[in-house]
């Protein structure tokens, strides 16, 4: 009798602790994409059909302010225009070039970034956290935007142009004992291969138009690649997952 | 006060050994989103009696640890660029006059630091919590052991590197007991103090 009479509280205060410190570490991400997104595309192309690709410039701004392309956008940008497959080889300004005399595609990416940290409203509902003593914690969540408009100039080796933009954004909700940097890294990260997927897609949907005619020996038989946009999904895509496992994917 | 000029001369002697290694790493501080602050500031007590009925000059050394979550990256383009952090906080105050006594409490705190200077960072602060401390009952203007502390007060923090920074800086303090027992005249006091934080 004793034993229940004590064991009622203390398995409510248990199971009580546990959905307090598993809700209050929570963090969750939510992608946005414009509905008028088109489906991922993809298609065959000859491979000695496939020119190399030039990435000449990325230009950034954050917030409005120009800055320096960070490294890891950079690789990967690169790696998505690797992924697809639509160009046989791929140079970097700055590195080993393409020759003067062979058929290329020049790149040129900007990229406008917006983050809305909601610091007035993080203030307003840390204050009212605070004078909880914490207890409100799991209740309350915080709130991070951040959206990304990319503008892309492909250029062909006889000088024609084709541009592409694209935006997506996304938002990370967390409480505040599931605030980590690793949230807001994800979030960018997500939003960026989702503009990036959307991007790229396009570029797809005019292989044709990147392609180097070139005609087939005799006798040999035409091989070919699947080109497409190798990415996550451009869909809205909310994730959950406790701080415990935020461990990069 | 020499077991204070004790932890003053630690605290001196860790900041120069810390900046030996502060001019090999760089130093400047990128705290964003979810970076959390864990520090150790001491200072000590000095009262003021703000009215005549007021007469007890209690002081004494305070301990403060805590902990602190950055709520948002750095806002604004101006002087007042900065961000705001939510955390918590241990205050434990021996006093020594009027004769020695203790005093522990715990404050939810917020905080808005100034980032526009980058490796100097002002900042301004506000706790507040439940404090018990057996000075009470034995002084006139306090009569109950559990009270409620209040404090509001401004620092600046110099990274020495990109993960750790000295603080100095001034709080004003306030001890009462929110009306639940009487006399409740609250003890106030000014609290200098110093310390060092570390980022993650």
């Amino acid at each position: 009798m004793i034993g229940q009479i004590f064991s009622r509280p203390l398995i409510g205060s248990v199971l009580a602790m546990t959905l307090g410190l598993g809700t209050g570490c929570s963090h969750w991400i939510e992608l946005t994409v414009p509905t008028d997104a088109a489906p991922p595309t993809g298609t065959t192309v000859a491979t000695d059909a496939r020119v190399p690709l030039l990435l000449e410039t990325i230009r950034v701004t954050h917030n409005g302010s120009s800055i320096a392309p960070p490294a890891i956008l950079e690789r990967q940008v690169f790696g998505a225009f690797e992924a697809t497959r639509l160009f046989s080889q791929h140079y970097q300004s700055g590195y080993t070039q393409p020759g003067a005399d062979q058929a290329r595609v020049t790149v040129r990416l900007s990229i406008d970034n917006l983050v809305e940290p909601h610091a007035g409203q993080a203030a307003w509902r840390g204050f009212v956290v605070g004078a909880s003593m914490f207890s409100l914690a799991p209740f309350i969540s915080l709130n991070y935007d951040y959206s990304t408009e990319m503008s892309l100039e492909m250029e062909r080796w006889d000088g024609q142009i084709k541009q592409y933009t694209a935006t997506s954004n996304g938002s990370a909700h967390y409480n505040l004992f599931g605030a980590n940097p690793e949230v807001i890294e994800q979030l960018k990260g997500q939003v960026t291969e989702a503009c990036l997927s959307s991007l790229l897609n396009q570029v797809i949907q005019d292989s044709s138009f990147y392609l180097a005619s070139s005609e087939q020996p005799q006798g040999n038989p035409i091989r070919t690649v699947s080109v497409g946009v190798h990415h996550s999904s451009t869909h809205t895509i909310p994730v959950s997952q406790p701080i415990a496992d935020s461990s990069p994917r | 006060m020499p077991f204070l000029a004790r932890i003053l001369t630690t605290l001196a002697l860790g900041s120069l050994m810390m900046t030996a290694y502060a001019h090999a790493a760089d130093p400047t501080p990128k705290i964003t989103v979810g970076t959390q602050e864990v520090g150790l500031s001491v200072g000590y007590l000095l009262p003021h009696r703000l009215t005549q009925n007021h007469t007890t000059k209690q002081q004494g050394v305070a301990f403060m640890p805590s902990w602190m979550m950055t709520l948002s990256d750095p806002v604004g383009d101006s002087w007042y660029r900065g961000q705001v952090s939510l955390g918590a906080e241990m205050v434990y105050i021996q006093f020594q006059e009027p004769f020695v006594s203790h005093g522990v409490g715990f404050t939810p705190k917020i905080k808005y630091t100034f980032v526009a200077l980058d490796r100097i960072r002002p900042y301004a602060e506000f706790a507040g919590g439940p404090f018990w401390t057996d000075l009470a009952g034995k002084i006139p203007e306090e009569s109950s052991r559990f009270n409620f502390v209040l404090t509001a007060g401004f620092g600046i923090s110099y990274f020495l590197t990109d993960q750790a920074a000295l603080n100095i800086g001034y709080r004003f303090h306030h001890i009462s007991n929110a009306g639940t027992r009487y006399p409740n005249l609250g003890l106030n006091a000014s609290l200098p103090f110093g310390g060092f934080s570390f980022y993650f």
